[in-house]
Order: C-alpha cells, then structure tokens, then sequence
C-alpha cells in the first residue's frame, strides 16, 4: 500500500478538517492532495499528535486530523495516554506505519521488529483503534470516521515509495498566520488581535 | 501565606490573565496549585504524562483561539526544549511557562537541576522572571501574558517556594 494513494482516498472527504501533519514527505503530498490553509506542519519529531490533540480540544465541534507517523509516534507514545484521557470526539489520530525514519535516512523502526501501535492505542485506551489493510478499507474506515463522533485511532502500513510532489509552500511562522487566519475566518473568531497604539487609546 | 492561599492568588491570576486550557504534571511543591486547576469548572485542564507533549497540546490549542500556560518542575522544562526551540520559538508561538524552581537557594535536592535552570533559559533567549512574593504574583502572571503575546515567544515564571507559600519548610532548614 502506497501511503499517496491512501491520501488520495481521503482527500475529498475531509475538504473542512484542520489537518496536522508530521515531519518528513507526507507534508508535501498531503499538501499536493488537499491544499489549504488548514494545514498545519509540525517540525517537532513527535509532537504531531500533541499539536492535533490541542486543536480538538480547543475548537470542539472542527474536525481535527493528525497524520502522524512511526517514527514520530515511537517518539512522543505518552501522546496515546493523554488523548484517551481527554478523549476528544472530534480527533482522529492516522499513523502511516512504514516501519522506518524515512525522512532520516531509513533507518528501521522499532514496528519493523514487530512494536504494534494500534496494539498500544487500544491498551492505552483508545477503543476505537484498527488497522486498515488497503486503500479502499482505508478510505472506508476514515470516510467512517469522519461521519462519526468518535475518537478514533487507524494505522496504515505503507511501503517506504515516494511520491514526487511540489515543495511545501510556506515558511514556519507563514504557516501559522495562515492557519490562524484560516480558523478565524471559517470559526468567526479573532485569534490575534494588533492593538491600537497608545496614542489612539 | 499559606500553600493554599498562594496557590490560590496564583490561579486567579492565571485566570484574570484569560488562561483558559492549562497543561501539567505534578510536583509536591505544585500540589496545591494542581488541585486549583482541578477544581476549575471553566477551563481546560490537560493532566500530562511528559512535559513536552504539554508543549505541543498548547501550540494547537493556541492556533484556534486558546490562552494557555504549562505547570511543570525544571526537570520537566528540561525535558521540553527540543519542542521549546522547534515548535515555540521556530513558530513565533506565545506561551506561559509556569516552572517549579527546583535546586533553587535553600532547596536540599535538585541542586544541579537549579543551577542550569536559569542558564538555560538564557541560551534559549526566554525571558523569565523569579516570583518570591504571593500576593505579587497575579500582577506578575498578567504583565507576563502580555509580553508572550506581544513578543510571539515563549514567557517563563520561576515558582519558588516562598511564592508557593511554603516557607514554612524554608525555615525548618
């Protein structure tokens, strides 16, 4: 299973989502498949989760969607505690599985040796959490996902092929205004007020 | 003061300050301040298992309209700093760091963990500010908001003991 394709199967249903990504190339092709100021990526290895988790919980009735990665995940696990604890209904946490650090020279992960992290979702108390073993059931289970109102975990083992795609379009700190500006505008809410000068007050 | 007073004038001043989701894990000298943040019906309050991830929960909440600050010990802001330099500081995210001054003057543990603590939040380029006194600190809370916000970066405030109103361990030395 190519990790492009299962993006490609989402893409169209998740036109609304806020969506989380993590390091490496699924940035770019996730960006490639939906375009939009509603996606945010992390450069902190592990924090995708954590990043998504906050979203969920302070915008309750948006739909948050962390596509997350092994390496990642393996990095920050304690993030598989804290979301059952919070157990946001409105996150869905994605883990595409290619059991190595990709964007760090493909080094074997430790879910090459056999580490199952649906396994660890489920026992850290995540009950909705599965495994989707193609792309048409992968598409099914996230397109359930979406429709439902249920925190839910689906890890996805992909092949480690890349996808040639443009490079992502903004900076760091672009990304954030864009984003923030982007919630603002379909929430109707202000984020980042600029204050008037003193000399106006 | 005592712990509970302290521990009480702190979290109002979080609240006055509009913090409304706070990330923590416990330190016996933040218990008090903990149970403030428990019992608060309005906020959000995110029990962690590690304090990095506290880092990357309020990035989130912050991009959709969220104030929110951290309650750790120094051991924990330690162990936050890859996702302090490349998630905080790299996005120009604002944030309240509320750190238990663990190993500061008179502490007979963690004397180490004190003495890098403010060293490393200089090499981080987080200003930050020792709170001693209880009935300073909601002043303080809310002037340190304000400079997160203005400055897009991360504010630290060094809860010591005095502060925690726990001077009565501070005299038994």
């Amino acid at each position: 299973m190519k990790r492009f394709d299962c993006l490609r199967s989402i893409a169209g249903g998740a036109t609304d989502a806020l969506v989380v990504t993590s390091a490496g190339a699924m940035t770019l092709e996730w960006h490639a498949v939906r375009p939009s100021d509603g996606n945010f990526r992390v450069r902190t290895l592990g924090l995708c989760s954590s990043v998504a988790l906050g979203m969920a919980l302070g915008l309750p009735k948006r739909r948050v969607i962390a596509l997350d990665g092994d390496g990642s995940l393996l990095m920050n696990l304690c993030s598989l505690p804290t979301i059952a604890r919070m157990g946001p209904k409105n996150l869905i946490h994605i883990v595409f599985d290619n059991e190595v650090y990709e964007a760090s020279g493909n080094k074997r992960t430790a879910t090459a040796a056999g580490t199952d992290l649906v396994e660890m979702a489920r026992a850290a108390g995540i009950r909705r959490a599965m495994w989707a073993d193609s792309v048409d059931e992968f598409s099914k289970v996230v397109g359930d996902a979406l429709s439902g109102n249920e925190l839910c975990f689906i890890g996805a083992k992909v092949t480690t092929e890349r996808t040639e795609v443009p490079p992502y379009p903004v900076d760091e700190v672009e990304n954030k205004y864009r984003f923030i500006r982007h919630v603002e505008k379909t929430e109707r809410i202000e984020i980042i007020r600029t204050n008037l000068p003193a000399s106006y007050v | 003061m005592t712990a509970e007073d302290a521990a009480r004038t702190i979290f109002n001043g979080l609240k006055t300050a509009g913090i409304n989701l706070i990330a923590t894990l416990p330190d016996i000298n933040l218990a008090q301040l903990l149970s403030e943040v428990e019992a608060d019906p309005d906020g959000i309050h995110v029990p962690l298992c590690r304090e990095e991830e506290g880092i990357g929960i309020c990035s989130g909440a912050y991009l959709v309209g969220k104030k929110c600050a951290v309650i750790m010990q120094n051991g924990g802001f330690f162990n936050s700093n890859n996702a302090i330099v490349t998630t905080l500081l790299q996005y120009q995210i604002p944030l309240l760091l509320l750190i238990y001054y663990a190993g500061d003057i008179g502490d007979r543990t963690f004397s180490t963990s004190g003495s890098v603590t403010e060293p490393v939040l200089r090499a981080l380029g987080v200003r930050y500010y020792v709170m001693r006194e209880p009935s300073d600190a909601p002043e303080l809370i809310k002037r340190a908001q304000v400079l997160a916000e203005d400055s897009r970066r991360p504010v630290a405030l060094l809860l010591t003991k005095e502060v925690l109103g726990h001077r009565a361990a501070l005299k038994s030395l």
